[in-house]
């Protein structure tokens, strides 16, 4: 899900990059509050540990395909939410200049989509609420699942957003949506198993490693069955209602307003969607664009763009192979003498 | 090779590169991060329609590969996790968007077209951007700038302490998947009735070392404040390379330098 | 006489579930000592070592290093005069480059730059790994690690060292260096190993330790000759005493 530089333009970026590092600014403040420096070569094993453990292929059953680790509800369930968030800005960092697994301008995006929603919806809120009045098997598992899903799918949805905002793809808003929930739906659910079952090897290994675990009031005993019916059902209600809403419900929910308000407001609240990417499209525009002042006009200089285009690609593959045949000659001659 | 030794060799192959003896390498760090991030947000400004501006926009890398001597092949290596990413992105852009915005001869170019090309050099130029600042600049550099502009000791240690230790723990993943599947042959991935086990062992083994780690730097008298030595003097170049490409990539982006190149011959 | 410089009245230590694991155990050490801690595996050798300096409080006895009991207040001060090697180098090397982590005590006692840097020449060179200085921990080979775990505390001229399992994992050139390395050094050393032929190059006296006890205490001809005091602890003879 890491954006690359090129589907974000620079008001976007920057944008995200503000807010998220608004977000890190708190957590380096709080994480200083804890003044535990135990928790700084912590941070620095877990968030390699993070990195390492998601090259790590898990099998779904009755699936060809592997599915990973949720980095951000992981950290967060050990170190506490600010602290897993500036550990996966490290990673983030990490993956972007030494992978190109996102970039350097869409950095700020991705630490909103993944870190910020799963240490902060998945950890600060889900996690906590659950474990509130202590630990559980079934409580582990419900709150990864339900964190992780929820946090692909806001993740998914700011992806599509930032893209649209961005003005990158032609993809009708809906037709975008439609494609990027139910999949991060598959995908959350699988990565909340993953992570699920490594806090639970945890929880009963090591159970005083976990964070955020409350003390138990009464032992609520829930059986298997219970619990599985639990999750399934919540895991339904909020697949369905954030993925299928967004994909084939949407038509139906148009239709169904259509028919109630007799008016096309959806398609209003759609125009508002282009309506505001261009805005930030034209926002971007702090250098002038020569050539598409009006895209009438487009097509008549672009023929000498396309030659001049040319000559620059001859150009510098040109200067390439001299540089390349200059360096070999000079080779040559050192290793003579 | 494995996806994990693959992440091993590259970051051992980044690093021997970042600490060459090369003029670009000496550059400040800072100097470089700005430069790198100008480039790359101006290059994204560019309209959806304007490949020649970002065929002009190509020079920078270019110049850059050849003066540095930087292997290109090994930077293009690095698109094939960008490209199929923005390739769905842009794909479907010449079905949505038929336009026709430009005839070369009798050949006329849909806006989608032109929309989901210039997409693609766009991903092309700045992971070519990012490879050249990475492998011309040691992490210990890239940390060194990110605290001149204020980034928290706190955050850039935690980066140090990731970087350091990601061979480490990927060694031990890959030793870990390597064990598992010589005793599980035939299998793709790690079977779900081990997934707790085998990386939640990893986990708390990560967590003792972290320990020790604690330990090491308490018995040398760590008081949570990293102190790096070496204050380098500022050379000229460190502000001559970001000027003078700061100035063409804004000549590039205000002028339609290719443009009136070809204007020339047509 | 030679001064003493490890000064250990019955201590006592457990874990925090109560499996003790130093009993009542007395010990004392000279500048000039080099001694070897041995005993096999979960003997509490390691423990010991930590416990002396201070990485765990919660024990009851007295430990005095240079006169100076171990206690919170003297924490910073004791851990100047002891160099600790861990047996994990990539613990004990959390820097990335070898000059950054050699520099690193030196830099927290905060010394100036150019004290700093004498020191970690220094060091280097006493463990003749100079060439090292630049280059990533990552990029070293084990011997190399330990020469450099070594290092960053040879960096804070401490009056001794203490070494957990140093020979582990080395091949047979980088041990005999580490051998010559260690026998350079001049002061107290306190060496915790099973690796007894390692012992019987850099030691010259021998503690052995059983089930959080000192069972013997001598030469080490005395105890690495007596084969059936080594047996009846877990141990064995070392194989350049053997005769084989």
């Amino acid at each position: 899900m890491h954006m690359a530089d090129a589907l974000v333009n620079p008001v976007v970026a920057g944008t995200m990059y503000a807010a998220s590092a608004a977000v890190a600014g708190v957590s380096v403040h709080k994480v200083r509050l804890e003044d535990n420096q135990k928790k700084i070569p912590l941070m620095g094993v877990m968030g390699a540990f993070v990195f390492a453990a998601q090259m790590i292929n898990f099998t779904i059953p009755g699936t060809g395909s592997s599915g990973h680790l949720c980095g951000g509800m992981m950290l967060s369930a050990l170190l506490g939410p600010w602290a897993g968030f500036l550990t996966m800005i490290g990673v983030l960092l990490i993956q972007c200049l030494f992978f190109a697994d996102g970039g350097l301008l869409a950095l700020g995006c991705n630490i909103w989509n993944m870190a910020f929603y799963g240490c902060f919806v998945g950890a600060l809120v889900i996690w906590r609420l659950i474990m509130k009045n202590g630990a559980a098997r079934w409580k582990i598992i419900l709150a990864s699942v339900l964190g992780c899903v929820l946090t692909l799918q806001m993740g998914a949805f700011s992806v599509t957003i930032e893209t649209m905002l961005s003005g990158i793809t032609e993809l009708p808003f809906k037709t975008f949506v439609a494609a990027m929930q139910p999949i991060h739906l598959a995908i959350g659910l699988v990565e909340g198993l993953i992570t699920a079952a490594v806090l639970l090897f945890v929880y009963e290994a090591r159970p005083e490693l976990l964070w955020g675990i409350g003390t138990p009031k009464k032992e609520a005993k829930l059986s298997l069955g219970w619990t599985l019916g639990i999750l399934g059902g919540l895991a339904l209600l909020i697949g369905g209602g954030l993925s299928l809403a967004a994909s084939s419900l949407p038509d139906g929910l148009e239709w169904a307003i259509g028919r109630i308000t007799g008016s096309e407001e959806l398609e209003a609240a759609e125009a508002g969607i282009y309506a505001a990417a261009d805005k930030v499209q034209s926002a971007t525009s702090f250098l002038p664009d020569y050539a598409f002042k009006g895209s009438e006009s487009a097509a008549g200089t672009t023929v000498s763009g396309i030659v001049g285009s040319l000559i620059v690609v001859a150009l510098l593959v040109g200067a390439a192979l001299l540089f390349r045949f200059f360096r070999n000659k000079k080779k040559e001659t050192v290793a003579k003498n | 090779m494995s996806k994990i030794g693959q992440a091993i060799s590259e970051i051992q192959s980044l690093e021997t590169i970042s600490k060459e003896d090369r003029r670009v390498n000496r550059i400040h760090p800072l100097s470089k991060l700005i430069l790198t991030v100008f480039y790359i947000a101006v290059t994204v400004s560019f309209h959806k329609y304007d490949l020649p501006g970002l065929i002009g926009m190509a020079v920078y890398p270019a110049a850059v590969f050849m003066i540095a001597d930087l292997s290109f092949r090994e930077a293009l290596r690095r698109l094939r996790v960008v490209l199929p990413l923005v390739m769905v992105m842009g794909i479907l852009n010449p079905f949505f968007d038929r336009k026709i915005v430009l005839m070369v001869g009798a050949l006329p170019v849909s806006g989608g077209v032109l929309s989901m090309l210039t997409l693609m050099i766009k991903a092309v130029l700045t992971v070519l951007a990012g490879y050249l600042f990475i492998a011309t600049t040691p992490i210990e550099e890239i940390c060194r700038a990110l605290r001149i502009i204020h980034i928290p000791k706190t955050f850039v240690v935690v980066v140090l302490l990731i970087y350091r230790y990601i061979t480490v723990l990927l060694s031990e993943a890959r030793r870990i998947t390597q064990a598992y599947q010589l005793r599980a042959p035939g299998q793709k991935g790690v079977h779900y009735k081990v997934w707790g086990s085998l990386v939640g062992q990893m986990l708390l083994r990560s967590m003792d070392r972290a320990n020790d780690i604690y330990d090491s730097m308490q018995l040398r008298g760590f008081d949570g404040d990293l102190r790096t030595g070496e204050k380098k003097a500022l050379t000229p170049l460190d502000f001559l390379w970001p000027l003078l490409w700061g100035a063409v990539i804004v000549l590039l982006r205000i002028f339609p330098v290719v443009e009136l190149l070809g204007g020339l011959f047509v | 006489m030679s001064h003493i410089h490890i000064d250990v009245e019955n201590l006592n230590f457990s874990y925090e579930n109560g499996t003790p694991v130093l009993k009542n155990l007395s010990f004392r050490a000279s500048e000039n000592d080099s001694v070897g801690i041995i005993g096999a595996n979960g003997a509490g050798k390691s423990t010991f070592l930590k416990l002396l300096v201070g990485l765990n409080l919660n024990f009851t006895g007295s430990i005095r290093i240079e006169e100076i009991p171990l206690e919170k207040k003297t924490l910073a001060k004791i851990r100047e005069k002891i160099g600790y090697v861990f047996q994990d180098s990539d613990s004990q090397l959390f820097m990335t480059t070898v000059g950054e982590d050699v520099a690193f005590a030196p830099r927290n006692y905060g010394l100036p730059e150019e004290e700093v840097e004498k020191r970690v020449q220094e060091a280097l060179e006493k463990v003749h790994i100079t060439h090292l200085r630049d280059k990533s921990i990552f990029k070293l080979s084990g011997g190399e690690k330990k020469l450099a775990s070594l290092a960053t505390i040879l960096s804070m001229t401490p009056d001794m060292i203490l070494l957990d399992e140093p020979s582990v994992a080395l091949d047979p050139k980088n041990r005999r260096n580490l051998i010559h390395v260690l026998n350079e050094f001049e002061h107290l050393k306190l060496i915790a190993s099973h690796d007894l032929d390692f012992i019987w190059d850099t030691c010259n006296r021998v503690v052995l330790v059983n089930h959080g006890e000192i069972i013997a205490d001598g030469s080490p001809e005395e105890i690495l000759r007596d084969g059936e005091l080594l047996d009846a602890n877990g141990l064995e003879k070392p194989l350049s005493l053997t005769g084989r």
